[in-house]
């Protein structure tokens, strides 16, 4: 009785921390939105939200991925070549005599093999993450362009009009995602994550699987971006061998914004999801805002400074 | 009899206004719904604004609007940067359909990836005209391109030519898996089959820049002692091969290319034997004009041909002549003005 009545009361205090490093960026994110909402009134209607959430979707998984492997004390520069990967396979698939169930069944365990054999070679030969994924980017890429040597492929369009209509699905999808994620730290292998990413020979010694949480944490990351390109693929009708190249460094970015650390075990998920939603967010503001694209490059640059940067000084001016 | 003359020659003028509306109906350019009244606002959706193509490529786009400002048709040119990234493009699109423009020019960041949002701004009644890298779908008003095909069929067989139907060659291709650098080596494939004699040693997929072509022909040279032409399948790839034959000290060979200003001097510096056409960046201005033309209920087709102009030894001097009003690492294009535009539009 009073183990059940004493987890609520940590709960909520434990949320609250994790907050705290990133409410400057979801007032900024806040902000970001309602400015694009009064720029353009059509994105609070059905398929102002749909057309919005299909944006941002697969910048939300792969910056999922990619936070997941910095809480663990890793990096991924693979997450674009697995994008890549999970968008050819589903548009050579999908449309074939597997079908869509096929397809995206084979999307999941190419993310989740490509992932752990990545995790299996970093943890287990205790090589630099950034050097392991950096090589399988180029085999993964290799191996996309290999399936598919030029764009082409098809989605049904029954399923491309699914998920990428006129009906936010992909809303829907987001917050999917997010709620897996609550249940996938619930697991023994989610709990560890952040002991191993923070300080891995301590959590070895208090008897964490260390290793099986880092390997996980790679199977998963992949099985995220196989899943982003899936969604691509749906969202274009068509595969393209190269299409997630630029993932690779808008995961990091989104997750780094977010307030997800590169050392392992600091930041959490949220700070990764609101980063990659101002990132998409603004693209669209600063269309509206009819800037030339010249002060797009500026602007985005001090906007993510500045988010950044405001949680440094609203911290130094409550604490003197 | 009176009453039933004016009803017949009603019926006449009812079927004559019939026909009439028919057939201007068929003279409409596709996704024109005639809802839409001048000054129109442009949207471009440019895929990388960096290179110096792309760059020349918008400077014909923004004289085209600043003439048909004048001429009260446009109203804005809104310009989007979609950095490289297919995906930020297909947002930056629906962005632009979102706020209604009347028209828009896209070089596609993928040949398949931006099909769906173009049928969606096609369907709005959008004028889209697609030029130089092309979308597979025919949801668009009008595709305008050189025929790469073509491109690299003709420079393969200038090539064998002029090394007299055999040799060794290496073959400059642009990145893997793009549409145009794909297809340029699709049409020279047959033209090299037909030709046995040749022998390709081997072949280069580096991004369309001098530094990367130069460093991948070096460590070819290094590879092969025996080199008798270049297939270059792109002019900033013929750029570096020139630059990296001189400075490995090695004797120039035939050599095929583009009208990249760099390319064009080192042809004549070198006396090389070459042989370039081009990708003229005026297709960005026509795709403008195209775009009014169609929205002011003219009739545009749906594909617009450009016939690729060829560069050789007999007229490299005229172009040359006009190097130094482009950048040092800018592409001299030839001429354009509305009476070729009105010529290529005729065509059929």
């Amino acid at each position: 009785m009073s183990a059940a009545g004493s987890a609520p009361r940590l709960y909520w205090p434990a949320q609250r921390q994790r907050n705290r490093g990133v409410k400057g960026l979801l007032t900024v994110v806040a902000a970001f939105l309602a400015l694009y909402a009064y720029l353009f009134p059509g994105l609070i209607s059905v398929s102002g939200v749909a057309k919005f959430s299909q944006s941002w979707l697969p910048l939300v998984l792969v910056s999922m991925a990619q936070a997941i492997l910095m809480l663990a004390g890793g990096v991924s520069l693979a997450i674009g070549a697995m994008v890549s990967l999970g968008a050819v396979i589903a548009a050579t698939t999908m449309a074939g005599p597997l079908g869509v169930a096929g397809g995206a069944a084979l999307v999941m365990v190419a993310g989740l093999v490509t992932g752990a054999a990545c995790g299996i070679v970093v943890v287990r030969l205790g090589l630099p993450a950034i050097v392991v994924t950096l090589a399988a980017s180029f085999i993964v890429g290799g191996a996309a362009l290999l399936i598919l040597p030029r764009p082409g492929g098809a989605i049904p369009a029954w399923l491309s009009d699914s998920l990428a209509g006129e009906t936010p699905v992909a809303a829907l999808l987001v917050i999917l995602a997010v709620v897996l994620w609550k249940l996938y730290l619930a697991t023994p292998l989610g709990l560890s994550l952040y002991a191993a990413g923070e300080n891995s020979v301590a959590a070895y010694r208090a008897g964490v699987p260390v290793d099986s949480a880092r390997i996980a944490a790679y199977a998963v990351s992949g099985l995220l971006s196989t899943c982003a390109g899936l969604f691509v693929a749906a969202q274009t009708g068509s595969g393209d061998p190269v299409i997630g190249e630029a993932f690779t460094l808008n995961s990091i970015a989104a997750a780094v914004l977010g307030g997800v650390g590169f050392l392992g075990g600091r930041g959490a998920m949220r700070g990764a999801v609101a980063g990659s939603l101002l990132l998409s967010v603004m693209i669209n503001v600063m269309y509206f805002l009819g800037f030339p694209p010249v002060a797009h490059y500026i602007a985005q640059g001090l906007i993510i400074v500045g988010a950044v940067a405001l949680p440094e000084f609203t911290a130094r001016r409550s604490s003197p | 009899m009176k009453s039933s003359l004016s009803a017949v020659s009603a019926i006449c003028l009812g079927l004559f206004a019939l026909i009439g509306t028919a057939s201007e109906a068929a003279a409409a350019a596709k996704c024109m719904k005639g809802d839409r009244k001048p000054p129109f606002t442009i949207g471009w959706a440019d895929i990388y604004s960096v290179p110096t193509w792309m760059k020349e490529t918008q400077g014909t786009i923004e004289k085209e609007v600043d003439e048909l400002k004048k001429q009260g048709l446009v109203s804005k040119l809104v310009v989007t940067d979609a950095r490289g990234d297919a995906n930020t493009q297909i947002q930056q699109i629906q962005s632009m359909i979102d706020s209604n423009v009347d028209a828009i020019i896209l070089i596609a960041g993928s040949s398949s990836a931006p099909g769906r949002v173009i049928a969606d701004a096609c369907a709005k009644g959008i004028a889209v005209i697609n030029f130089d890298s092309l979308v597979d779908t025919d949801q668009v008003t009008a595709k305008i391109n050189t025929d790469s095909e073509q491109w690299g069929a003709s420079a393969a067989k200038f090539l064998i030519d002029a090394i007299g139907g055999k040799g060794k060659i290496l073959v400059l291709n642009g990145p893997a898996g793009i549409s145009v650098s794909d297809d340029r080596r699709k049409g020279a494939e047959p033209v090299l089959k037909a030709n046995p004699n040749v022998t390709i040693l081997a072949e280069t997929n580096t991004a369309y820049n001098v530094a990367p072509a130069q460093e991948a022909v070096t460590n070819l040279l290094f590879a092969h002692p025996e080199i008798d032409g270049i297939l270059s399948l792109g002019g900033a790839l013929s750029a570096g091969a020139v630059l990296a034959f001189d400075k490995q000290g090695r004797k120039q060979v035939p050599i095929t290319g583009e009208n990249a200003r760099q390319f064009l001097e080192l042809w004549k510096a070198k006396s090389l034997k070459s042989w370039a056409t081009m990708q003229p960046n005026w297709l960005g201005a026509f795709a403008t004009y195209a775009a009014v033309q169609a929205l002011t209920g003219k009739d545009v087709p749906a594909f617009v041909k450009i016939p690729l102009p060829i560069i050789d030894n007999s007229n490299i001097d005229q172009y040359l002549a006009k190097a130094k009003d482009f950048p040092a690492d800018g592409y001299i294009y030839s001429p354009y003005d509305q009476k070729l535009f009105d010529e290529l539009l005729a065509q059929k």
